[in-house]
């Protein structure tokens, strides 16, 4: 019997440790799929890498996403690249388990910078897959842009500073996409626009998720609103009934959630209504912005909110032929951030020709690709023109409110936040 | 006070998914004293047959009378059918070979047979979460300012059910009897005439079974699932049948219950609770297991199964 009792023991801590260790899963390595094409046998290859999550939940926004910057790259070659030279895509996918993964990033950002053909590299789409890939770029002096990482402590303040681990003073990390400083709190003056006074914030607990709910409720609060409780999700859960049970007992107006349908904002919606909250407003950021949330969440969806860190392309005059020629190209509507992934690596594309021209026709430097993404200014894109603060942020900071209606996300709101 | 009440129906519900999936680990423990991880796994395969079940009866509405009592019990009878089989061929083909080895060597393969289980539905289904049509009507019914809802009663009902069922199997059959012989002493058992690879198969066909049920309801209540669910649920299932007391089937139903209750009221009365669940749970696990080191039920009761 006491060796019995030992086994259970032993197993106990065994599953204890792996929910606190690997709380997302056990992790398998995922095979990764890499679209280059063979090039002609005399031209050199300059290699993007792509690190985006093509997989699982978040792949309905990472697969437009990567074919945006796909597109741009196929586009720049089939142009014509530099004499002698050849663009191709490396693209590797930060999903494991069906989900964003910061380790798969890092390890992908780790491939890129192993293969001296990879002169900068796009992505990733969230923000704490960013922040296990910036020390890796920082070392690397690797040029990075993510098309949709909205986190401000990846460029700006004591956290950006500690993620610049081999070169403090080296940027190397850029985004066309603004931050979640303006995100959250225009979340929070749409929500007084539309008469919404109490409420009740959940986030998931990760990089993007909780910078983003923490902003909302400092900006709805200074705004005059009433904020009844602030709860963080637990990674894995399915059953929000208790949480929801607790939120519909405080009478909120509305739920703001800050998160991705991948870490609950879709199972979280459709729960509402057996808890009672069936008719309380739902808003979120740009983590529920992929058709994953109406899918999961089901009919529920109709009626909420988000946010995208990005100018609606419909309503750009500049985007009409990128549209039209995604929409040839990959037989498919755009997503919330295909025209970021395709600016991104139109941003890329020019420094590298640029740095090759400087260079003497010559295969660039790293160091000379990164000098020219920072410099970057006004470059026509999609979505606007395209500049760099110091810091690495947009200098386009718009937003965008959307509406789920009918299980479509319909245009409601463009927003210019200059804070 | 409210409030607490429909913490105590939300807390119930979710523990009934807990206690059928916490049967199955606790059967299989009883008689090999194997912590089967895989049977989580095996619980989200029965959700995913379920689905394939349903597609294939061009099912993707409500259903209201004979209809819906007819695809209810073809579908969850199917799911049973079909993970009882799935337990019996990881218990053939993997288990069996391994039944004298050291202790570790099954427990790790229960591990591998879970990886291979998870990466097989993510082939089938892909890794994004799939929506599970919304078959049953689920009326609302307010009882002193506490909200149930019908398909809330259906779980727990269900859960009693199949426990209640599995106890009469167990101590009023004569493979039930076979089985806590085998539990008792696998060798004795064998020297009394008692054919051990059918009992533990059976043992593993009930076991299963009972996860497809899990899985069919779970598919039902949550009206989505993925391939990965079963790793949470299947964690929290487990600490479950050890809370409980592992073999103890009244001890599986016991901490299934116990855990959905304090996942319930911790999200309730701490201040951000919501986080904080998994840690008042295994809290409240290794305090158990210090002072009752085999669990809430184990030692009261000599048998297992």
């Amino acid at each position: 019997m006491r060796a019995v009792e030992g086994t259970i023991r032993v197993a106990a801590i065994v599953a204890i440790g792996c929910l606190a260790a690997c709380s997302g899963g056990p992790t398998t390595s995922q095979s990764s799929s890499n679209s280059s094409q063979a090039a002609p046998a005399a031209a050199t290859i300059i290699k993007i890498g792509i690190d985006l999550p093509v997989s699982g939940a978040d792949a309905s926004t990472g697969i437009p996403t990567r074919n945006g910057a796909v597109q741009a790259i196929e586009e720049a070659d089939a142009k014509g690249a530099p004499a002698g030279f050849t663009f191709v895509a490396y693209d590797l996918d930060d999903a494991v388990q069906g989900a964003h993964d910061p380790a798969q990033g890092a390890q992908n950002t780790r491939s890129f910078v192993s293969d001296d053909a990879v002169l900068a590299m796009i992505g990733p789409f969230n923000s704490s897959v960013a922040q296990a890939e910036i020390p890796i770029t920082n070392d690397a002096g690797l040029a990075q842009i993510s098309p949709s990482a909205t986190n401000p402590g990846l460029t700006k303040g004591p956290d950006a500073a500690k993620l610049r681990t081999s070169h403090p003073d080296v940027n190397t990390f850029f985004r066309v996409c603004t931050t979640d400083d303006r995100q959250g709190a225009a979340g929070a003056e749409f929500a007084k626009k539309l008469n919404l006074h109490k409420a009740f914030i959940i986030d998931d607990n990760e990089t993007y998720g909780k910078g983003l709910a923490d902003v909302f409720e400092a900006q709805f609060k200074s705004l005059g609103g009433t904020v009844l409780g602030h709860e963080h999700l637990t990674k894995g859960e399915t059953d929000f009934k208790a949480l929801l049970t607790k939120a519909h007992a405080l009478g909120p107006d509305f739920i703001y959630y800050g998160g991705t349908t991948s870490t609950g904002g879709g199972l979280l919606r459709k729960q509402m209504a057996d808890a009672g909250l069936g008719a309380t407003v739902f808003v979120g950021g740009d983590g529920i912005s992929d058709a994953e949330f109406e899918t999961v969440a089901g009919d529920a969806a109709n009626g909420s909110y988000y946010s995208v860190a990005a100018p609606e392309v419909a309503k750009l005059p500049t985007a009409a032929s990128f549209i039209d020629a995604y929409r040839k190209r990959w037989n498919a509507e755009v997503g919330a951030y295909s025209a970021n992934g395709y600016a991104a690596a139109n941003v890329e594309i020019a420094a590298i020709e640029k740095a090759i021209a400087a260079g003497g026709n010559k295969m660039p430097t790293r160091a000379a690709v990164l000098a020219a993404v920072a410099a970057t200014q006004g470059q026509s894109s999609p979505i606007g023109p395209i500049g760099f603060d110091k810091d690495g942020d947009t200098t386009n900071p718009i937003l965008t409110i959307y509406k789920i209606a009918n299980g479509k996300s319909v245009f409601v709101d463009q927003i210019n936040l200059k804070l | 006070m409210d409030v607490f009440f429909q913490q105590i129906v939300n807390g119930l519900s979710l523990g009934g998914i807990y206690a059928l999936i916490a049967l199955g680990y606790t059967m299989v423990y009883g008689i090999i004293e194997l912590i089967n991880f895989a049977h989580g796994d095996v619980y989200t395969l029965g959700t995913f047959f379920s689905l394939a079940i349903l597609t294939g009866l061009g099912v993707s509405g409500e259903l209201h009378g004979p209809a819906l009592v007819l695809v209810v019990l073809v579908t969850l009878l199917a799911s049973m059918l079909l993970c009882g089989i799935t337990g019996v061929l990881i218990e053939r083909l993997a288990y069996r070979r391994l039944r004298n080895a050291p202790r570790l060597a099954p427990l790790i393969t229960a591990i591998g047979i879970s990886f291979i289980l998870e990466n097989v539905m993510q082939l089938w289904r892909g890794p994004s979460p799939v929506p599970f049509p919304d078959l049953i009507p689920n009326p609302a019914y307010t009882i002193g300012g506490v909200v149930v809802t019908a398909k809330q009663i259906g779980v727990v009902l269900l859960a009693v059910a199949m426990m209640a069922a599995l106890q009469v199997f167990i101590y009023k059959t004569k493979l039930g009897k076979a089985m806590r012989a085998t539990a008792q002493d696998r060798d004795a058992a064998q020297l009394m005439g008692i054919d051990i690879n059918t009992t533990i198969a059976a043992t593993f066909l009930i076991g299963s079974a009972l996860a497809g049920a899990a899985g069919f309801v779970s598919g039902v209540y949550y009206g989505t699932t993925w391939f990965f669910n079963g790793f949470e649920a299947g964690l929290k299932a487990f600490t479950a049948a050890v809370l409980g007391g592992i073999g103890n089937i009244a001890g599986a139903m016991l901490g299934g219950f116990s855990i959905g209750l304090i996942e319930a009221i911790a999200t309730q009365y701490i201040p951000g609770g919501a986080q904080w669940t998994n840690v008042v749970v295994f809290s409240v696990l290794v305090l158990v297991l210090i002072f009752r080191p085999s669990g809430l039920l184990g030692e009261s009761l000599p048998e297992k199964v």
